[in-house]
């Protein structure tokens, strides 16, 4: 085997993308349990702690420009560095979406309403948190089986999404506060889309073809 | 370039394959070994140049493909070692066949080489030499050649006021598009090319890319290279040889981006050779 500088780089890169992946992951864990236990400082720390996975991001970003700049990959290595550019991308606006859960919670008059409907959200919650972790897990070993799978759950999620907007329309408590509860729903109904996008980039950079999975 | 050179009869058209709206093969080679003395270099290659078209040949050092492209103007076969078998058909005729004098082969296929090779004579001198021998003794007809070679080579204006002088006070890059000038002289219909740029600096690789990529309009290119950018930049197609096979042979995007097999990959990747 030549070229271990580049082949150290590629991983390298891949390592950034898993470890955004994790911080990501953390963020949402870290802001489902806030909401669920009416801690306001700690939601307002994870939004400011959003710039970190932004930071990250960016240097991937640079990174990525780098090797492609100095080793001029092709094929299976051009590829890898591509999917590394659109999951850090994907990932990066899945922290945006867990930065706009924690705002939109803030935004609730109480948490009154929240506790009512913890059962559906925090179901809704552990679905994607699995999502991620599972789709983080077939990126890390590229196992195209695992990352079709990833399609499944995403209907899971849409389905219970769809029941618990349609129960928050016709509640007749606090429209402000069902709608900022419907919000957070639909963001969390939309991390489990960039989970699914990410599944589609596992494919492609296996099999160099695009799949359409949702 | 306007016919200043006899035509050759023109070739007959091949019976139209099924889903084609696909270009003529120029060159087709079927089940084509080739020995040296008894080692083997080539083993049964089948391989088709397109008309028009830019086929690079890529591999690592011993692979067999200058051997390949030397084979398609018998250049190979000035090793009395040399024994062929198989087909290798220029226009539907089979360029061994009697008929077919090598001569004449070697008109419709020019050749370029690593190393700039210019005659120790003028610049004038270096590309009225073919069609001279062609029998072409008209001056002002040998001036239009020459210019209008010149000028397909991409050279003219670097060369216009400088004719007269010895073609060895040119730069690398220069020389080796007066070389390209001097085999579009005789109107070739092939321009073989094996490995034009190792031997020049970036700059004038860059030239002579940009150079394959406007003869392409005309011509029909092979070119033999060791540097893979440089065959993702400038072909249509791509062969790659591993020891003396053809392993895939694709559309150059394809190869590039996903070759079918994991030996294309490792060796566009940098993995061997």
């Amino acid at each position: 085997m030549t070229r271990n500088t580049f082949v150290s780089e590629l991983d390298t890169l891949k390592q950034e993308v898993k470890e955004l992946g994790k911080k990501v992951e953390n963020t949402f864990r870290a802001v489902v349990k806030a909401m669920d236990t009416d801690n306001r400082a700690e939601l307002e720390d994870l939004i400011d702690a959003d710039e970190e996975v932004n930071k990250a991001e960016l240097a991937i970003n640079e990174q990525a420009v780098l090797v492609i700049a100095r080793q001029q990959p092709v094929a299976g290595d051009l590829r890898h560095i591509i999917v590394c550019l659109k999951i850090s991308s994907d990932l990066e606006r899945m922290g945006d979406l867990s930065v706009d859960m924690a705002k939109a919670y803030l935004h609730m008059a109480s948490p009154g309403m929240f506790h009512r409907k913890r059962e559906e959200l925090l179901s809704i919650a552990d679905k994607v948190r699995l999502m991620i972790g599972r789709v983080m897990k077939a990126y890390d070993t590229l196992d195209v089986l695992q990352a079709q799978d990833i399609a499944g759950m995403d209907d899971d999620i849409d389905r219970a999404y769809g029941v618990l907007v349609k129960e928050l329309l016709q509640s007749r408590e606090s429209t402000e506060d069902a709608a900022q509860l419907a919000f957070i729903s639909r963001f969390m109904e939309r991390i489990g889309d960039y989970c699914t996008n990410i599944a589609e980039w596992i494919i492609y950079e296996v099999n160099g073809s695009r799949f359409d999975l949702n | 370039m306007t016919s200043l050179l006899k035509k050759e009869a023109q070739p007959k058209n091949r019976p139209e394959e099924e889903h084609e709206p696909a270009k003529e093969a120029v060159f087709r080679t079927e089940g084509l070994n080739l020995w040296y003395g008894k080692k083997q270099a080539l083993f049964s290659v089948d391989l088709e140049q397109k008309e028009k078209e830019v086929t690079a040949v890529i591999g690592p050092s011993g692979c067999g493909k200058s051997t390949y492209i030397k084979a398609l103007n018998r250049m190979v076969e000035m090793n009395p070692e040399v024994k062929i078998t198989g087909r290798i058909s220029y226009r539907g005729e089979d360029i061994h066949s009697r008929r077919f004098p090598v001569e004449e082969l070697r008109t419709r296929v020019g050749m370029v080489f690593q190393k700039p090779n210019p005659f120790p004579k003028s610049v004038f001198e270096n590309v009225a030499y073919g069609p001279k021998i062609h029998g072409i003794r008209d001056k002002k007809l040998l001036e239009e050649i020459v210019e209008e070679s010149l000028r397909g080579a991409a050279i003219w204006d670097e060369v216009k006021d400088r004719l007269q002088e010895n073609a060895f006070g040119l730069s690398g890059g220069q020389q080796q598009r007066l070389c390209i000038a001097r085999c579009l002289a005789v109107e070739p219909d092939v321009i073989l090319m094996d490995e034009p740029t190792s031997a020049l600096d970036p700059k004038s690789t860059l030239k002579v890319e940009d150079l394959v990529r406007e003869l392409k309009d005309k011509y029909s290119i092979m070119i033999v290279t060791h540097n893979m950018q440089q065959a993702a930049r400038i072909s249509d197609r791509t062969a790659f040889f591993l020891n003396g096979e053809v392993v895939e042979c694709d559309n150059t995007d394809k190869i590039f981006s996903t070759p079918a097999d994991k030996r294309t990959e490792d060796y566009i990747t940098g993995r061997f050779g």
